[in-house]
């Protein structure tokens, strides 16, 4: 598996030149059409499940009442004053509906409340793109960002921001690039990044402008809109809203819809397959069905309206975002050991709300001295089959597939739900799988995998949570056993670098164990309060924070890594 | 619609048989001149063959007019044949194979250590050598000279694709058949797969003259071990209590015709493997599933019947001490596998 191993040092041109004609652009300007078209996917389905009057007025109450409990029990200040005069009309309709006996009028009734909530919804969800606006964002991107480092006391990181140049340098950009920018124009591309920190979205958003390539249909979280500067960016970017706290079936299956219907026309999307961000620091394995099966149903539906050579291809584009540091590591690892201890309730809040906190996140973020590294993945088709340089479909035993032959039965095409989803679990074990070997090695990674795989074998009678209790001062790693430990590791890693089984950073690849030490020491999790690492004396290393540092080593579970300290 | 067999062996024969009752039928034999032969006498494998059947040996012709395809043919040559058919498969075919057998690619020895990703069921043989997806088996007690003779059977097609099932059991729809669907293939896969070795003890249990008693604790027992084998595979074990699993195994275990029940037999007189398989013409998938079993050790699963039939067919154990350790096996809590 090769891996373009030059990182992209500039920004690159657009594929295609005029904005006018990015499919986004299309979809915005149809705006009307596409939204009735989202909206009537969305009845259809639902109309499915709550096929009589009773069955869906029931759904309505208990859709209106969920947003009631989230208006008062959940407020943020994002929501509009408007919302709650909407739901006091949705109220009065549902009960004048209650009390219709005819069981048919009633169903009517129903149905248009059912649709006034759908409309409501997509208006509030959907996405702008405005091309003027776009390029004025693009040029004043450079600008937030120096305003934002010379904000910073001492002027620390101005030599980061002196040029574009290093700014692209440090984002540490790999992959076929110049496959996907040519699959951008042939078919419609689905970026699925792994997602570790609330930030992912705004840096893939610049990522994705960076390749040149057009602007994609993503959902990114409302709350992330509070915030009047990075809402204009990120709409304009193409990103729709999507409101982590409306977990009723009508929203859930409209957003569904939205994704489908953009994707069927053409719109290149990009979506979180593991829905949430990774709470333990693990690479996710268990991806989201949803989204990934709207994916194969657009390829279908591309295949029934058109030949197979003209029908649009959809291209599944695995990313991996790796940081030395990520902001919200600390709550992170400590809801992922509730929600597997089981020690507390862990309350949704908005944690990013306030523009001041969200700033000073993303100053930290952009500003942490190596940046990140955004690993591109070999393209996929929607049946994880790989992809030739003229955009075919490849499989494992190196046959050109037409793709058209996995919805046929008896020489026809034919719709078959339950086999699209036994499809989608396939694609979604590709990615996973892709993820995996596309991950790259950080430093910060093998150091803090080694230090904490040598502290468990240094506690070997405790499990898992009571070793995260032991106290930091008790913990010592000697630096003489970890250069053994990480020599070790490295061996193995680079023998899975050449299966195709992962990547490793240069700081790793060609440099002396020394250097990984003090280049991991420098950059793991460097903006915590407390390190996960840090060096006491010229033969001992500690931590000030033993579930950060379980955290980042978590990155590099999946490995089998752990075997070679038994 | 025309229904695709290949292998024309006694099972895929009766097989063909079944189909033809329902469509037209091509059935592939590999080798050219029994095809021509066959395709003249009409009887083959001492079975009458349908009119509607039509035996030929091109492969390009086969997968052209075949999307509905039935492989019959022995484990160890499954692999061969997947090689000679990769070239015309395409994703639009529906293969549902009805090979009770498993693939590894090393040379097995006694002292061979498998994982359970170098094991293959043949479904996911197929799946790894060919562009083929929609894959399903067809397992239970099916005796191919019962089926002959027309006698009612039950069987059970299996995949994660309800289209496949659904196009299975209409292309062996028979009053003579019942066809169960499962969306379990890997536990199919295995319980077809594991009471081949099962059936060996009943062969030894039988030879030794041993009657109705230590036979009905052999299958109990042995449906247990695969149980929990399975488990250790990551199988679900629901297949087990079913046609496919019991239903077989009770088939198998007292059918003398079964070649693993023979192999059992022929044990218990006193013969080594290398003489029965010096006797027999085809061998038995049992001593290969023994074989494989015991290079899995390492997943720790209690499996105390093959590991003696291990001892015996490739250590040099008697079948007396063999017995004996068994019979003296710590008993767990029965049923334990249910919970």
């Amino acid at each position: 598996m090769n891996q373009t191993q030059q990182p992209i040092k500039n920004r690159l041109a657009y594929v295609i030149p005029d904005r006018k004609q990015w499919p986004i652009y299309k979809l915005s300007k149809d705006k009307k059409s596409f939204l009735d078209e989202v909206v009537s996917k969305t009845e259809k389905s639902l109309l499915k499940k709550f096929h009589n009057a009773q069955l869906l007025n029931d759904e309505l109450k208990s859709i209106l009442y969920k947003e009631k409990n989230r208006l008062t029990k959940q407020a943020w200040k994002s929501d509009k004053p408007e919302e709650s005069i909407f739901w006091g009309e949705i109220k009065k309709k549902i009960l004048e509906a209650d009390k219709i006996d005819d069981s048919e009028k009633k169903f009517k009734k129903s149905k248009k409340i059912l649709h006034t909530i759908l409309n409501h919804y997509s208006n509030e969800i959907v996405a702008n793109f405005e091309p003027k606006t776009h390029k004025f964002a693009r040029k004043i991107l450079p600008w937030v960002f120096s305003r934002l480092t010379n904000a910073a006391p001492g002027n620390r990181f101005k030599w980061l921001w002196a040029s574009r140049k290093s700014l692209y340098e440090k984002l540490n950009i790999t992959g076929p690039i110049d496959q996907i920018r040519e699959l951008s124009k042939k078919g419609t591309l689905i970026v699925v990044p792994t997602h570790f920190s609330n930030l992912d979205s705004p840096l893939i958003g610049f990522v994705i402008d960076s390749l040149g390539l057009p602007a994609m249909t993503y959902g990114a979280g409302i709350n992330l809109f509070t915030i009047k500067l990075l809402s204009k960016w990120m709409n304009n970017l193409g990103a729709y809203k999507v409101d982590r706290r409306k977990k009723n079936q009508a929203y859930l299956e409209l957003l569904k819809s939205y994704s489908a219907v953009a994707i069927q026309r053409g719109a290149h999307s990009l979506f979180f397959p593991g829905g949430t961000r990774s709470r333990s620091g693990e690479l996710e394995e268990k991806l989201k069905l949803g989204l990934l099966g709207t994916a194969i149903e657009a390829q279908r539906i591309n295949l029934q309206n058109h030949t197979e050579e003209t029908a649009r291809k959809i291209y599944v584009v695995p990313v991996v975002l790796n940081y030395h540091f990520v902001i919200e590591a600390e709550s992170l690892i400590k809801q992922h050991l509730a929600i597997k201890g089981k020690e507390q309730y862990i309350s949704q809040r908005n944690t990013l709300a306030g523009s001041y906190k969200i700033i000073k996140l993303l100053f930290k973020f952009l500003t942490a001295k190596p940046g990140m590294t955004i690993s591109f993945a070999r393209p996929l088709d929607v049946f994880g089959n790989n992809i030739d340089a003229e955009g075919n479909s490849i499989n494992t035993i190196g046959q050109k597939i037409s793709i058209k032959d996995y919805f046929v039965l008896n020489k026809e095409l034919t719709i078959d739900r339950q086999r699209e989803g036994v499809y989608t679990r396939e694609l979604a074990k590709k990615i996973a799988k892709r993820f995996y070997t596309t991950n790259t090695v950080l430093s910060s990674h093998l150091l803090a995998f080694v230090a904490f795989e040598i502290v468990q074998k240094q506690n070997k009678m405790l499990d898992i949570y009571e070793l995260l209790r032991v106290p930091e001062d008790e913990i010592e790693i000697n630096i003489e056993e970890l250069k053994i430990e990480i020599e070790k590791v490295k061996l193995k890693l680079l023998e899975l670098k050449e299966n195709g089984e992962i990547q490793v950073s240069r700081h790793i690849a060609d440099k002396d164990i020394n250097h990984i030490i003090t280049h991991g020491l420098k950059h793991l999790g460097v903006y915590h309060a407390k390190l996960p690492l840090k060096k006491k004396d010229k033969t001992t290393i500690i931590t000030q924070n033993i579930k950060l540092l379980y955290f980042y080593h978590n990155r590099l579970n999946g490995y089998k890594l752990e075997e070679l300290f038994q | 619609m025309i229904y695709g067999v290949i292998g024309a062996g006694s099972f895929g024969t009766a097989v063909a048989n079944l189909l033809a009752e329902n469509a037209d039928v091509l059935l592939y034999s590999r080798n050219k001149k029994t095809a021509i032969k066959i395709q003249k006498t009409r009887v083959h494998k001492k079975q009458e063959l349908h009119k509607r059947i039509t035996v030929i040996s091109n492969i390009e012709e086969f997968t052209t007019k075949c999307s509905l395809i039935f492989p019959v043919v022995p484990s160890d040559s499954f692999s061969n044949m997947l090689e000679d058919f990769k070239d015309y498969l395409k994703p639009s075919h529906i293969l549902i194979h009805a090979t009770k057998g498993l693939f590894v690619e090393k040379e097995l020895t006694n002292e061979t250590v498998l994982t359970k990703e170098e094991v293959f069921t043949m479904s996911e043989l197929i799946l790894s050598k060919t562009a083929v997806v929609r894959v399903g088996c067809m397992a239970g007690p099916n005796l191919a000279g019962e089926l002959a003779l027309k006698q009612p059977a039950a069987t059970v097609i299996a995949s994660p694709f309800d289209e496949v099932i659904d196009q299975g059991q209409k292309a062996l729809k028979s009053t003579r058949l019942r066809v169960y669907g499962s969306n379990e293939i890997n536990g199919i896969e295995l319980a077809g797969v594991l009471k081949n070795y099962v059936a060996i003890a009943a062969g030894i249990l039988s030879g030794l003259g041993y009657g109705e008693n230590s036979k009905a604790m052999l299958i109990t027992r042995g449906m247990a071990e695969s149980i929990y084998i399975a488990k250790a595979l990551g199988a679900n074990q629901k297949p087990f209590l079913g046609i496919a699993g019991v239903g077989d195994l009770i088939a198998t275990c007292n059918s003398s015709k079964s070649r693993n029940n023979t192999v059992g037999r022929l044990l218990a007189e006193g013969l080594s493997l290398e003489d029965i398989k010096e006797k027999m013409t085809e061998v038995a998938e049992g001593v290969k599933t023994v074989q494989i079993i015991h290079a899995l050790k390492k997943y720790n699963f209690s499996a105390p019947i093959a590991e003696v039939l291990h001892q015996v067919i490739y250590q040099g154990v008697s079948i007396k001490t063999g017995l004996e350790y068994l019979m003296r096996f710590p008993t767990s809590e029965d049923a334990d596998y249910i919970s």
